[in-house]
């Protein structure tokens, strides 16, 4: 429903442009492709056929940037274009021979046409095709293919199942807290837990499967007797949490807490454990239990268990031979993505920055994580194209984006002073709505060759890329000893979840906390809701279970 | 119409006819192209400039000038005429001694 935003724009041609393709078509830049000389990395030049060295045709310099006229492949320097276009009447076309970039000499400026950069981007192909002597060249640009479309959403709820929600305003409440706001007991050193379950009991997705009834508990007994079912004990803790009119007294929850060490019996002792692992691990639990449920054994691609539906993405990951440009893509998929921190650990930047761009940022985080990676010389990797080891760089990219996007951050380094992993303290910096269209597979692959408009696979997908944060689990202390915290945005207001002690806080504390799990949810699933969820009248349990669920 | 009429001057430039004696910059720059060398040395500074930060630097500059202009009056050649002062200015010394020592030994190699 939210007005979509293509990946890449298309701007507006100039007149000039618009004249030159009426009267010429395509056929200038069909006869540029033959002048065009691309490179493994992505760059594009005009190689002037003949004399190596291009010079201006007014002045004879070579220095700076030249243009390439498209009809009478007169050569201009960036002081005499306009002169070409006043001598030579509708000689407005030109492009930039260092860089094949399409400029307007009479507006002065570059000006931008699809068809040109498809030529650009099939040179390219063509390039690569000849050069691996393949028939499907499935390297460099992808062809625009289906995009598999996974249901995002949850369906409404089965309204005929009955259920234990009643929406009430508790008078009793000394403030009229939303629903699903409820402290959680420590069991002894269970921070890590209890983190993580708010986190999860306030994901959209989540809040809506468990609230709708999805998974109930008499069911799944009746369906294998006496099994120690995750997905269940999760249940009880959403109809512990989210039961309006009962009791708001903080929950323990003991049950899940020993579910869980029957499931991960490695981490099953009252020591602290890592918030992350945690939840990497309830997740597969979930998923384990709800796959078998369904008798399915597909891979996690497939998987329509709630833990996929909700966190699924998938990486793509590309290597790139340095010599040849050939790249060889992979795709896997995850659960949630970790980022090393950007911090400028290496004292050899020369260039003086400014204060501001010292903190670390999650969006500088990101570009860290989407940033191609030069493998080191001693990391050859076999080219097939070359048929022999080379030197190669790395990049990763999203190709698709989950629901909810888990963002952990690796606040862990090695010392090299002690030898031993020490914890990271710095702050790092994070919004509250993120969009992540720069970091999406579409947006880096374009970004390789110069940012040309050419459509490639992925582009024309529905959803958005916009995300609103819902939840953020900070750490204090060090790698041994430390504390959780949960911060929870519901309806514009932060509320701190530190075990069983439930408050509202700023959203300036919130901004300036060390985050270590941040949870963004898509735009369209996080609901701005004016009115106060625990506020509405006690209606039939129907209705009140059409607002929960309801999405959009 | 000719070429000759109407011509702009352009000061900096120092070669007007072809037929001149080629300076001995015009000779090195004919040599490094020839030889492949320049376009390495290029791609030498473009992987020096990205990983100091320079680029990135650029790119601020160009957004906070496109920002203060407004998205639709700006030209490529403004953003050119903008940053390359201060693009000139801000390039680390190490860069700029890496390049130098590069061209000398290529000068030497080409007994030019």
């Amino acid at each position: 429903m939210s007005t979509r935003k293509p990946s890449y724009t298309n701007p507006r041609p100039c007149k000039h442009l618009s004249a030159y393709k009426l009267k010429h078509g395509l056929s200038g830049y069909k006869s540029l492709q033959k002048c065009l000389k691309t490179t493994p990395n992505g760059r594009t030049s005009v190689e002037n056929p003949g004399t190596k060295i291009s010079r201006c045709s007014s002045c004879n310099g070579y220095q700076g940037r030249l243009y390439f006229c498209l009809i009478c492949s007169s050569i201009s320097c960036s002081g005499h274009t306009l002169l070409h276009t006043q001598s030579e009447i509708g000689h407005d076309l030109a492009v930039d021979i260092e860089r094949a970039e399409l400029y307007c000499c009479a507006c002065s400026d570059q000006v931008y046409d699809p068809d040109f950069d498809k030529t650009v981007m099939s040179k390219h192909m063509l390039d690569l095709s000849y050069s691996t002597n393949r028939n499907s060249a499935d390297s460099i640009g992808e062809r625009l293919c289906e995009r598999k479309r996974l249901g995002s959403g949850v369906e409404l709820a089965d309204l005929n199942k009955s259920g234990q929600l009643a929406l009430m305003r508790d008078h009793r409440a000394k403030s009229c807290y939303p629903l699903g706001l409820r402290g959680l007991n420590n069991l002894g050193n269970t921070c890590f837990m209890n983190s993580v379950l708010q986190a999860l009991l306030h994901a959209p997705p989540m809040r809506n499967y468990f609230l709708s009834d999805r998974h109930n508990r008499r069911t799944c007994r009746k369906r294998s007797a006496n099994r120690l079912c995750l997905p269940c004990e999760l249940d009880g803790i959403f109809s512990a949490v989210y039961s309006g009119g009962g009791d708001r007294t903080p929950y323990s929850p003991a049950q899940f807490l020993y579910s869980w060490w029957q499931h991960s019996e490695n981490l099953a002792s009252y020591e602290q454990q890592d918030a992350h692992e945690f939840f990497i691990s309830v997740l597969d639990g979930i998923h384990e239990r709800e796959s078998k449920a369904r008798n399915q054994t597909r891979d996690s691609g497939d998987c329509q268990c709630i833990t996929h539906r909700v966190f699924s993405g998938q990486l793509r990951s590309d290597v790139t031979c340095m010599t040849c440009g050939f790249t060889s893509t992979t795709y896997d998929p995850c659960l949630d993505i970790s980022l090393d921190l950007d911090t400028n650990h290496c004292s050899n930047k020369p260039v003086k920055r400014n204060d501001n761009s010292s903190t670390s940022t999650l969006l500088g985080c990101l570009d860290l994580f989407t940033k191609p990676e030069k493998l080191g010389t001693d990391q050859k990797l076999f080219c097939q194209n070359c048929q022999e080891p080379r030197d190669s760089s790395k990049q990763l990219s999203i190709r698709k984006l989950p629901l909810v996007l888990c963002l952990h951050i690796k606040r862990f380094e090695h010392s090299l002073v002690r030898k031993m992993m020490r914890k990271i303290d710095s702050y790092m910096h994070f919004p509250f709505s993120l969009d992540m269209t720069p970091y999406l597979s579409s947006s880096i692959v374009r970004n390789r060759f110069g940012n040309r408009i050419f459509a490639f696979e992925g582009d024309d997908s529905d959803n958005s890329t916009e995300f609103e944060i819902f939840a953020v689990i900070t750490h204090s202390g060090t790698l041994d000893s430390g504390h959780y915290l949960t911060y929870l945005r519901i309806k514009e207001q932060w509320y701190k979840c530190d075990n069983a002690w439930i408050s509202e806080v700023d959203e300036r504390v919130v901004r300036a906390s060390q985050c270590y799990m941040m949870f963004y949810v898509h735009k369209t699933l996080y609901y701005k809701a004016k009115e106060d969820l625990s506020c509405l009248p006690v209606s039939t349990r129907k209705e009140a279970f059409h607002r929960v669920a309801g999405c959009c | 119409m000719r070429k000759s009429v109407n011509r702009q001057s352009t000061p900096d430039v120092e070669e007007n006819q072809e037929d001149k004696e080629p300076s001995f910059q015009e000779l090195i720059n004919i040599e490094l192209i020839e030889s492949g060398e320049k376009e390495r040395l290029m791609e030498l500074l473009r992987e020096r400039l990205i990983e100091c930060g320079w680029k990135d630097e650029m790119k601020a500059l160009c957004r906070s000038f496109i920002k203060k202009k407004g998205r639709n009056n700006v030209t490529v050649d403004d953003l050119v005429h903008v940053i390359t002062p201060k693009g000139r200015a801000s390039i680390p010394d190490s860069v700029k001694a890496e390049l130098l020592q590069r061209i000398r030994t290529f000068l030497m190699s080409a007994a030019l």
